[in-house]
């Protein structure tokens, strides 16, 4: 009985060690992101859908649950500029989650997209 | 008939005492239909060119900022005093964000002389803004130049368009000939190192009215400032100086000027190996230790890019670094040289990771490209203070 417990709190150690760092990789590169999401106005307006090269959601218009939910979901419509976020490897829109997420409004660095 | 003339006398003496009485009376009800006394005439707190030559300093002491009022174009940009910025007073609205944090730094206005009131209207609303310390220099550009040994400055936009238009003036880079000058410079430009000076003066034309314009390495460089008052001692009569110097050159036109060396004749310069630098934790990333000693021991090795906007740039930037803001940085990116590492900086590391990716993107055969990471504070002087991330 006590092995079992042992072996049991052994692998919960070690799936918490594991485990969090690698979801915390799945976020993807924040830095690529924001290069990534300001592209997709860029190439917007480059085929005149937009007037701006400056996307319209900053980081800081959402909570982090809130962008969970978005990417979760797949809620890009309220982007606009479709066709860019069509064309998104799920890389980049890993990425852009992550650039996102990073600095949102309750994150500690909330951010305009600057 | 006597009676009428008597009354005419009269009338007219009447008259003459209403329109005598009425300019006199005209000016306490004046108020009420002019601005009010502290909207309009001097500002009370008026300084002398004593006063602002003591503060022109190369680089600016920081909590100190010289302001011209006039319009940018053309007075500002074909002639300020050294090292003051321009907010146009019809622009002060617009640009006030380019005033100091610090509500008690010394804010010195000034315009086109004594009967100019737009350094007046300035300093109102800057006070108006909650500014402490402001002063107006009344005298403003005309009494600056009346003064032996002062010299106006240019701007980037007047130096270019004297550069397009090939026009008469002898422009001389007072850097150091190597590792300097003979890694680029202003197209025409010819090399008189302030250090040099008293022994190169036969490059300096015989017509002592002939326009020579100085530049050297930016704001907190003062070579071209020396360099001018040695050619004013010697007679020159039509000096004008260029603070922005070479990096607000680069920054503004771009650097073709840099990979141009080897057609003006100079020693080519080894290509670094791919990826000599030490990378830091993050992709594209320098290793923070390896930046700093780079600065320290020899900067010239790399192209040391500030993508934050320009007016974080002015308040302090690290000495050899030039200013191309990320939202400039697209259209300049054809100029970023192939032949030296490049490495952003800005802030935080969100903008100079952004450029970083971009030259990814967009210019991939550049291999020897970085960006810091981390929380970079840059002090006026130009010293630093890197936090890493964690």
């Amino acid at each position: 009985m006590i092995k079992r417990l042992v072996i049991g709190v052994v692998a919960l150690m070690l799936g918490l060690v594991f485990i969090g760092p690698a979801t915390a990789s799945e976020k993807g590169n924040p830095r690529k992101g924001k290069y990534t999401y300001r592209k997709v106005y860029s190439t917007c307006m480059a085929r005149g859908a937009v007037e701006s090269p400056k996307p319209t959601v900053n980081p800081d218009a959402k909570t982090r649950a809130q962008w969970d939910k978005v990417f979760a979901n797949k809620d890009f419509a309220q982007f606009g500029c479709d066709q860019e976020w069509a064309a998104l490897t799920a890389e980049d829109l890993n990425d852009i989650y992550s650039y996102l997420w990073e600095f949102a409004a309750d994150s500690p660095t909330p951010a305009k997209c600057k | 008939m006597r009676t009428r003339q008597a009354f005419n006398f009269v009338a007219a003496l009447g008259m003459l005492l209403v329109f005598m009485t009425g300019c006199s009376t005209t000016t306490p009800s004046a108020p009420a239909t002019q601005p009010a006394a502290s909207e309009a005439g001097p500002f009370h707190a008026i300084v002398d060119v004593a006063f602002v030559q003591q503060h022109v300093q190369t680089p600016m002491p920081e909590g100190v900022m010289l302001i011209d009022a006039r319009p940018r174009r053309p007075k500002y940009d074909e002639g300020h005093i050294p090292m003051a910025i321009s907010i146009p007073e019809s622009k002060f609205e617009q640009m006030r964000d380019m005033l100091p944090v610090d509500k008690n730094a010394l804010l010195i206005f000034y315009c086109g002389g004594p009967a100019c009131d737009l350094s007046h209207k300035s300093a109102r609303k800057a006070e108006a803004l909650g500014y402490t310390n402001v002063k107006v220099f009344s005298d403003g550009f005309p009494g600056w130049m009346k003064v032996p040994g002062n010299f106006a400055a240019v701007s980037t936009d007047w130096v270019k368009q004297q550069v397009d238009a090939k026009a008469d003036m002898v422009l001389v880079d007072s850097r150091p000939k190597q590792g300097k000058y003979d890694q680029g410079h202003i197209p025409g430009a010819i090399s008189i190192s302030d250090s040099q000076f008293d022994k190169l003066t036969a490059q300096l034309p015989a017509d002592k009215n002939k326009l020579l314009v100085f530049y050297c390495g930016g704001l907190a460089c003062p070579l071209s400032s020396k360099s001018a008052s040695k050619a004013i001692a010697l007679g020159y009569t039509n000096v004008k100086v260029y603070p922005e110097g070479y990096p607000g050159w680069v920054a503004a036109v771009g650097a073709e000027t840099v990979t141009a060396k080897a057609a003006a004749g100079a020693a080519p310069v080894a290509k670094p190996t791919a990826n000599s630098f030490k990378a830091g934790k993050a992709e594209g990333t320098i290793d923070p230790a390896q930046f700093k000693k780079i600065l320290a021991e020899d900067p010239s090795q790399i192209m040391l890019i500030d993508v934050r906007d320009k007016n974080e740039y002015d308040k302090g930037a690290l000495k050899t670094a030039i200013n191309i803001p990320v939202d400039d940085l697209e259209k300049k990116i054809s100029t970023l040289p192939a032949d030296k590492p490049i490495v952003f900086v800005c802030g935080t590391g969100a903008r100079s990771g952004e450029s970083y990716y971009m030259v990814k993107d967009k210019r991939p055969e550049l291999k020897e490209v970085y960006y810091l990471d981390g929380e970079l504070t840059i002090h006026k002087d130009g010293t630093f203070v890197l936090k890493e991330p964690v």
